[in-house]
């Protein structure tokens, strides 16, 4: 049936196992979910400087304050979510599309210069952002001249080596036969994208969408350095006007930051449905 | 096989056609777009300043409520020069000196920057930075203070206006130092010796249930541990990394005098052993909560921060730092080693002009002057530096701020304006490529060894030699102090 | 194959290369402008003393100082420690957490998974806040007081040469495996129920099935998380930049804390091209070794 063992024995053993799973997986999580909560619970602080936090593990007052304080603090705290999201949005569509599509060449079609030209995607990944920072700047700020607008946040991530990356690994195991099937129909390969391999990938793109989301959600060094007024900022680059000289304003820092995780939740959990039904290869040959 | 070889041969065609793109950008005379240098007209006339012009700036939020006032600033400018316009960008602190940087690097950098003066030599070195002693009015000049003023110099040019000066100093716990017998108003006034400040840390020590109350506590993590060794050496005879003749004077028995010093306050158990990690946001807390009678660095603004727990102690409504106590902020000076004359560590940070790659015109450059003026001095300074609890160093900003109210303690305001009197001397005369250097020498060398002297993990002595063996690697053995 | 069946392949093909190269254009495109362009100008600026207001060709100067440098080789061989200490445990957390995910029920499994995402939707510089508390080095301290708790001395966790990379690669043991977590259960998911029947008719248990089915079918997703994460562990600098700054003693300064520096403390621009197009090359040869060694039975 599957990977586990349904049918094992009586109902008492698998709670068994179940229960020392979930165990073991809720000592992982409370690792992990630790500064999580410590963002939280800081949020709901008085919106006092940095060196005043109060390192406790409970707070010591329950007030809505730097929630207020964080809207009321710019008159363009909504502006920036708005940005972000329709920054976010943007990027995460093209690349859902874009990065499916070479995916699939990559890893499906067999085309001339495909290892030559997969190999020099590859290796752009390599190089570390310090160094191409410049010259991308001179790019879109002296040549393009875009600088301050929404096509200079999007255009340089429309799609992303990892996920084109992400996209041919999962492709790669789909069956070959699937799509032979298809061909020995007089299917085009755009049919064969559309008919066949666009619902075996529905996982592999519902995960891309999320990670690409997330990143661009969470991008700051580039928004900061190609905005020059506030209204073209993003949440990630306007939390940072909470930080000061000598004192930064904590509690409002992580309600900003605790606001700006809230769409990742929406998302997630909109998005579920496709992580968790998987596909079957089998259903589509059948 | 042909065909391959033929789609190579496409793609290296691209890659140099993106290329030439590139080589292109660099040596054409692209107009930078935010550099206003080159957008504004043409005319050579430079006796018409009434042509429009836009000035850009880059500002960080230099005081809690400076960002807020980014639009009322721009439209008082506008309606000092009808003609400008002040653009301001804002900036994060922390990572402005990125943007900054890029942008400098990109050739395209903002008209107005606000810098630490320590970054002049910086952008001097890259000629990226514009001159302005030709273009400053006799009355500008005389409205600063003269000692920030020469902050912004670099050998002959003057770069900017100075914003304020403050001092990084140390402060106390009034009651911690009155218990433990130190006449602190005597400190305030007169200052102290190492010898009488470790004395002092050291009775400072207390034992109470379980917990220990250190003398002295300076955060030292990380990059901050540069901020105390410069304080402290600035005592020690050494007010700059260079001597008036322009050796390098962190070879001197002096520097390892400190070092040993160093060692001795957290031997002594009146520094806390775990000092190599205790970091700004660490030692603040530690202070409020009574676990140490000094901490540094201490600016005059801690003072308000103090005050304000003090308020929500009393309010009792549970904001107040957890386990913190009520407690009188002292502003004390760091002390001196020696025979060395007390100096204390001043910071200066200030509005810079730079230029971008295509040379500005004359009136574009006097309208940058224009725009730094307005923001360095009367009510632009005033508001800012009252917010900080900074000095005021223009005799416009004191005007304008003569109506603000403060609620600041006499006895600090007072030490404060001491300790600005013993402040470091600005020292244009290094050349950039030594102050390259030093900065080169501080950062491989000094500051990783100091972390390790910190934590017990190599002596001063070793310190001292793995210092002068990169000084002499830099500068020569000509170049540096030798005694 | 014999030759009738291959020229009826072929001629099923056709067609199927502009189709490929359309499907890549915009990628192909998005590349050379945004990627190509900048790595090409950084290669020519490697061979400069850069200076925006006209740079001094110097030919291999750059890369003959770093190569003379101590400090390089310090920095590299503090990135190997850490990539080798952090990306295959960080593979094997979440290859175990996926698969002791799959049994659970739905809304279960659902949880568990928002709950491993969630840190990597905190800001970088929160989560720096809450560790450096973590690692206070007071016996008050959290982690402190932990080992106290089993009788251990205190540690000074990032301010001593030898704890500070453990403390470092601690936080990210400790930290977001959700990317991994959720890629891995996605291709867990992928793998046709098929397998799993005919494994079950032999009769296999958990562990052969693991064997046989599990890890062969995961290759790919192995081989895609272990390459981006050993790039992503090369290029780690956030972490060391906000906790340790590289220190003390330089026991954490890792190659791309070395090429910020490079470029942006002494703004040697020239120099911080060529750091990172070794560093590039570093990073090329151990992809190709995990494309070599763990390719081969990929379908491709």
């Amino acid at each position: 049936m599957a990977l586990y063992n349904n049918h094992l024995g009586n109902r008492t053993t698998r709670t068994f196992r179940n229960t020392i799973l979930i165990v073991l997986l809720l000592l992982f999580a409370l690792a992990t979910l630790f500064p999580i909560y410590f963002m939280l619970i800081s949020s709901f602080g008085d919106p006092v400087e940095a060196g005043a936090i109060s390192y406790s593990l409970w707070p010591g007052k329950f007030s809505l304050e730097s929630y207020k304080f964080f809207f009321a603090f710019s008159e363009h705290s909504y502006r920036w979510i708005l940005n972000s999201l329709i920054v976010a949005t943007v990027v995460m569509v093209s690349n859902v599309i874009f990065a499916t599509t070479a995916g699939y060449a990559f890893s499906k079609i067999n085309f001339r210069g495909r290892a030559l030209l997969f190999a020099i995607l590859l290796s752009s990944m390599m190089i570390p952002y310090q160094v191409t920072q410049v010259p991308l700047y001179i790019l879109i700020v002296n040549i393009f001249q875009i600088q301050n607008t929404y096509q200079a946040l999007i255009m340089p991530t429309l799609v992303t080596v990892y996920n084109i990356f992400l996209a041919k690994q999962f492709m790669s195991s789909i069956p070959r036969e699937v799509l032979e099937s298809a061909k020995v129909e007089g299917a085009n390969q755009f049919q064969t994208l559309i008919r066949i391999i666009l619902p075996l990938s529905k996982t592999v793109m519902a995960v891309m969408a999320i990670l690409t989301f997330m990143e661009t959600w969470n991008t700051f060094f580039w928004p900061f350095l190609v905005t020059n007024t506030m209204d073209m900022q993003t949440i990630q680059v306007g939390l940072k006007n909470f930080r000061f000289a000598n004192t930064t304003y904590f509690a409002p820092m992580m309600a900003g930051a605790t606001i700006s995780a809230l769409p990742m939740f929406i998302l997630f959990f909109s998005l579920q449905r496709y992580f968790l039904e998987g596909v079957t290869v089998g259903a589509v040959k059948g | 096989m042909t065909r391959k070889r033929k789609m190579t041969a496409m793609l290296l065609a691209l890659t140099l056609a993106t290329g030439s793109l590139a080589a292109c950008s660099s040596g054409n005379n692209n107009p930078p777009a935010n550099s206003g240098g080159t957008t504004n007209s043409p005319s050579e006339n430079t006796g018409n300043s009434d042509a429009p012009d836009t000035i850009t700036a880059l500002l960080p939020p230099v005081s809690p409520a400076y960002q807020e006032n980014f639009k009322q600033m721009e439209e008082e400018f506008n309606k000092l020069y009808p003609n400008l316009t002040l653009k301001i960008e804002p900036a994060s602190w922390e990572d402005m000196t990125q943007k900054l940087d890029t942008q400098v690097n990109a050739g395209s950098p903002p008209d107005l920057a606000f810098i630490g003066s320590d970054g002049i030599s910086k952008y001097a070195q890259m000629d990226m930075l514009m001159d302005i002693q030709d273009l400053v009015t006799p009355e500008m000049l005389a409205d600063f203070d003269e000692a920030p003023l020469e902050y912004m110099k670099n050998g002959d040019g003057l770069y900017g206006f100075p914003a304020y000066m403050e001092v990084h100093a140390i402060g106390g716990n009034k009651q911690y130092m009155e218990e433990a017998g130190i006449d602190w108003k005597a400190v305030q006034e007169n200052g102290w010796t190492y010898d009488e400040f470790r004395e002092a840390i050291q009775s400072g020590v207390v034992q109470e249930n379980g917990n220990t109350r250190y003398g002295f506590v300076f955060a030292t993590a990380g990059v901050a541990s540069k901020d105390y060794l410069s304080i402290l050496v600035k005592n020690a005879g050494m007010p700059s990394p260079f001597t008036e003749d322009l050796k390098y004077a962190y070879t001197s028995n002096n520097y390892l005098d400190v070092l040993k010093a160093i060692r001795e306050m957290i031997d002594d158990g009146s520094m806390p052993r775990e000092l190599s990690s205790v970091d700004a946001g660490k030692r603040w807390n530690m202070f409020l909560t009574g676990q140490t009678m000094i901490t540094g660095k201490g600016l005059a603004v801690f003072e308000n921060s103090a005050n304000q727990n003090n308020e929500k102690i009393k309010a009792g409504d549970g904001s107040a730092v957890a386990d913190s106590i009520e407690v009188d902020y002292l502003v004390l000076p760091m002390p001196s080693f020696g025979d060395h004359d007390p100096v204390s560590y001043a910071v200066v940070d200030g509005y810079v002009a730079f230029r971008g790659k295509n040379e500005p015109t004359d009136e574009h450059k006097a309208n940058v002057v224009k725009a730094a003026y307005f923001l360095a001095s009367g009510n632009v300074a005033a508001t800012t530096n009252s917010d900080l609890f900074a000095a005021h160093i223009t005799e416009s900003g004191r005007e304008a701020a003569a109506s603000i109210e403060s609620n600041r303690n006499p006895d600090n305001v007072a030490a404060v304006d001491r300790m600005l009197e013993h402040a470091a001397p600005a020292r244009p005369d290094i050349p950039v490529d030594l102050g390259a250097q030093a900065i080169k020498v501080e950062n491989e060398t000094i500051i990783p060894r100091l972390q390790a002297l910190l934590a017990d993990e190599i002596t001063p002595e070793e310190m001292f030699e793995d210092v002068k063996k990169a000084a002499i690697a830099a500068f020569g053995e000509d170049g540096v102090v030798q005694d | 194959m014999s030759r009738a069946t291959s020229r009826a392949r072929n001629r099923l093909n056709r067609g199927d290369s502009a189709w490929a190269y359309l499907f890549i254009i915009v990628a192909l495109l998005v590349y050379a402008l945004f990627t190509a362009y900048p790595v090409l100008s950084a290669f020519i600026i490697s061979f400069q003393e850069y200076s925006p207001r006209g740079s001094t060709y110097i030919g291999i100067d750059n890369y003959t100082s770093i190569l003379q440098s101590e400090l390089f080789y310090k920095s590299i061989r503090n990135t190997i420690i850490y990539t080798v200490l952090t990306v295959p445990v960080a593979l094997i957390l979440s290859f175990a957490v996926s698969i002791m995910i799959m049994p659970l029920q739905k809304r279960l499994q659902t949880t568990f998974k928002a709950v491993y995402y969630l840190p990597a939707v905190a800001s970088g510089v929160a989560l720096a806040v809450v560790w450096l508390w973590i690692f206070d080095p007071m016996s008050a301290g959290v982690l402190n007081r932990f080992l106290g708790f089993f009788g251990l001395d205190s540690q000074n966790w990032l301010g001593s040469s030898s704890t500070a990379m453990f403390s470092l690669v601690l936080m990210s043991w400790l930290s977001s495996h959700g990317t991994a977590i959720i890629i891995y259960v996605a291709a867990l998911l992928g793998i046709d129920s098929s397998y799993y029947e005919a494994a079950d008719i032999d009769g296999a248990n958990f562990f052969q099935k693991m064997w046989h089915i599990v890890i062969p079918c995961l290759k790919p997703t192995t081989l895609f998380l272990l390459v981006t994460g050993v790039i992503g562990s090369f290029q780690v600098f956030q972490n060391a930049y906000l906790m340790t700054g590289g220190g003390p003693n330089h026991a954490t300064t890792m190659v791309g804390l070395l090429i910020f520096d490079t470029a942006f403390k002494y703004f040697e621009f020239g120099k911080a091209a060529a750091q990172s197009l070794l560093l590039a090359l570093m990073i090329g040869i151990i992809a190709f070794l995990q494309f070599k060694f763990l390719g081969k039975d990929v379908e491709y």
